[in-house]
């Protein structure tokens, strides 16, 4: 009986004095201020027509004029594209490459493996911008890329290629994140099911598929969840790399809203910009949706 | 705090895997892989140090594309002053800035987040896990989403061109994240511990700052480290908020140089982006293991 009750929480009771409210007070304030009350307008925003600089924002209600607008843009068609390919490139090739890189740097019995993992992380930490502004300079056409290549190609005003070098700036940054994290699911796995493979003479497809897969399920469906999350609202690689061209070829949903709303050569149309937004966040609770659902079919 | 003790246990004395007597292949495999991997990981960086670190004549051309012909420090000196004459901002203001931006809104953003951690953590009240939910679920939304009504919310408030108009919105952005790693590192922090401060008739305020918080410092050095990745690396807010050259932060600030609206020489190129790159990448040298044990958590808790 008493090692029962030991191990109920400390506060049993539903606690009715308000003291949770009131530790929550701050960040609850923080939600709906910098949250909540947010999105609710930008949602509203995108039925109303209005620039940087009006000082009545809500003046002109046009309906679904900004999505007609935006549905009739070429382009917009090419960055919905464009920002398709980023996240599927994201979730499969920088998933299936980080993966392959732990399990070959976890088997491989490096002397220096605490190294390697380390260097191959390393981009992680730097700011996107800088990386950017480096590759962008190795990818130009007087670059270094073409030096070693022996080709005089500019990658970066490539119609097709531009948004897969920009993808691929990613992937270069962000693969040695995933892959420490399927290290870590990796050092989960127990070893004694290992050893006993290797006495039984398992062989490679078999110890991967067999026992490092099953084990490391989760940490998949984890790195994919954040690779979704972070592609899909990736802007600054885009920004530095391309700026979205050449002509809007490379843009991605965050460029071509700050195109809209807030560029310099831009339309300033923020109405418009609002309404990218509000196509955005409904594709995020689309997928939030889905989550769930596939959770629930998971535990049932 | 099992990720920090794991990282002490030897994994390579264990008996699995690969040796060289058993699969040469696979060792043989293995190295090139990784080798080939290092060179791709490096290179760019390396690169980018190598023409820093040449001179004006020979910045096209180098021994192996990497090892200068001509070494020289001037392109560092003209990356300070190109950014004083082209993008009016010195790189001395640039990092005032952004240390400002970040070190605030981290301080704030962990001083709320662990404040609503202690109440998930601690208390079992009505509505807790949709609470929960809802402040976590703005981790999930793009922050862009946000960008055009903060937009006129701060310029209405006034307070665009100011560095308050990105330390709002990232104490908004931090708060989720941080809750996520510090409420559950909150429960498990064992209960007799909370019972005796109880017993020796301690508030629960007090409890929360006497006992709570001084157990939670590895929780809190890995959150910290977590969002000053989040805010230190920021762009886009920076970007439409701050455009007072003055007052901007660093990867804004360093954005413009690929604007090309002056041609940059190659050197001083480089140089720039080595300045920003080399805080960081001491910082990570010293921290590397608090970064990895962070950003690991980070994932793994969500």
């Amino acid at each position: 009986m008493s090692t029962y009750h030991r191990k109920k929480p400390i506060l049993r009771f539903w606690d009715n004095t308000g003291k949770p409210y009131s530790f929550l007070v701050p960040a609850l304030t923080v939600f709906l201020f910098i949250s909540l009350s947010p999105v609710i307008m930008s949602l509203i925003l995108s039925f109303y027509d209005f620039t940087g600089y009006d000082a009545n924002i809500f003046k002109e209600f046009i309906g679904f004029e900004n999505f007609k607008i935006l549905f009739n843009d070429r382009y917009f068609w090419i960055s919905f594209r464009n920002t398709f390919y980023f996240v599927g490139a994201s979730i499969s090739i920088q998933v299936a490459l980080a993966l392959f890189l732990s399990i070959v740097i976890f088997f491989g019995k490096f002397k220096n493996s605490v190294l390697i993992r380390t260097v191959i992380f390393f981009p992680a930490v730097l700011a996107p911008v800088s990386i950017s502004l480096a590759w962008r300079q190795i990818l130009s056409q007087d670059g270094v890329l073409n030096q070693i290549l022996r080709i005089d190609f500019s990658w970066l005003s490539s119609v097709n290629l531009a948004i897969w070098c920009v993808i691929f700036v990613s992937i270069w940054q962000w693969v040695g994140y995933n892959m420490i994290i399927f290290y870590a699911g990796l050092q989960s796995i127990d070893r004694t099911i290992l050893e006993a493979a290797d006495v039984d003479g398992a062989n490679w497809s078999g110890k991967i598929l067999k026992i490092v897969i099953p084990t490391v399920t989760p940490v998949i469906i984890l790195n994919v969840i954040l690779n979704l999350i972070g592609s899909f609202r990736v802007f600054d690689i885009v920004y530095v790399l391309t700026r979205g061209g050449p002509i809007h070829n490379s843009e991605v949903f965050t460029t071509i809203m700050y195109y809209y709303s807030f560029s310099a050569n831009g339309p300033n149309k923020m109405g418009v910009g609002s309404s990218i937004a509000f196509i955005m966040f409904v594709i995020v609770i689309i997928f939030g949706v889905i989550r769930i659902r596939l959770m629930r079919r998971g535990e049932e | 705090m099992a990720l920090f003790k794991k990282r002490t246990v030897r994994y390579e004395e264990n008996e699995y895997g690969i040796s060289r007597k058993r699969d040469l292949g696979f060792f043989i495999f293995s190295r090139i892989l990784i080798i080939l991997t290092i060179i791709v990981i490096l290179f760019p960086i390396l690169w980018i140090f190598s023409i820093s670190i040449r001179s004006q004549e020979t910045v096209y051309s180098a021994f192996m594309f990497l090892i200068p012909k001509e070494f020289t420090f001037r392109n560092y000196i003209e990356a300070f002053q190109y950014a004083e004459t082209h993008l009016n901002v010195t790189f001395f203001q640039m990092f005032r800035n952004s240390i400002i931006a970040t070190f605030s809104s981290i301080t704030i953003a962990i001083i709320i987040a662990s404040l609503g951690s202690f109440s998930f953590s601690n208390y079992r009240f009505k509505g807790k896990e949709f609470t929960f939910t809802l402040i976590i679920a703005s981790f999930v939304i793009p922050a862009q989403v946000l960008l055009i009504p903060l937009f006129f919310i701060l310029r209405n408030a006034g307070l665009l061109n100011n560095y308050l108009a990105v330390i709002i919105p990232y104490i908004g952005f931090l708060i989720p994240i941080a809750t996520l790693i510090l409420r559950s590192f909150f429960e498990q922090i064992p209960n007799e511990i909370k019972e005796s401060a109880k017993i020796d008739g301690a508030s629960d305020f007090r409890m929360f700052l006497q006992i709570i918080l001084p157990l939670s410092k590895p929780a809190i050095a890995s959150c910290v480290i977590l969002l000053f990745l989040e805010t230190w690396n920021e762009f886009i807010f920076a970007l439409v908020f701050l455009q007072n050259p003055q007052i901007q932060t660093i990867p804004v600030a360093i954005a413009k140089i690929a604007g090309g609206k002056y041609i940059v020489p190659l050197g001083t190129y480089g140089a720039s982006i080595m300045i920003t790159v080399i805080p960081v990448l001491i910082v990570f040298v010293i921290f590397q293991r608090w970064f990895i044990a962070g950003m690991t958590m980070g994932a793994l808790k969500g």
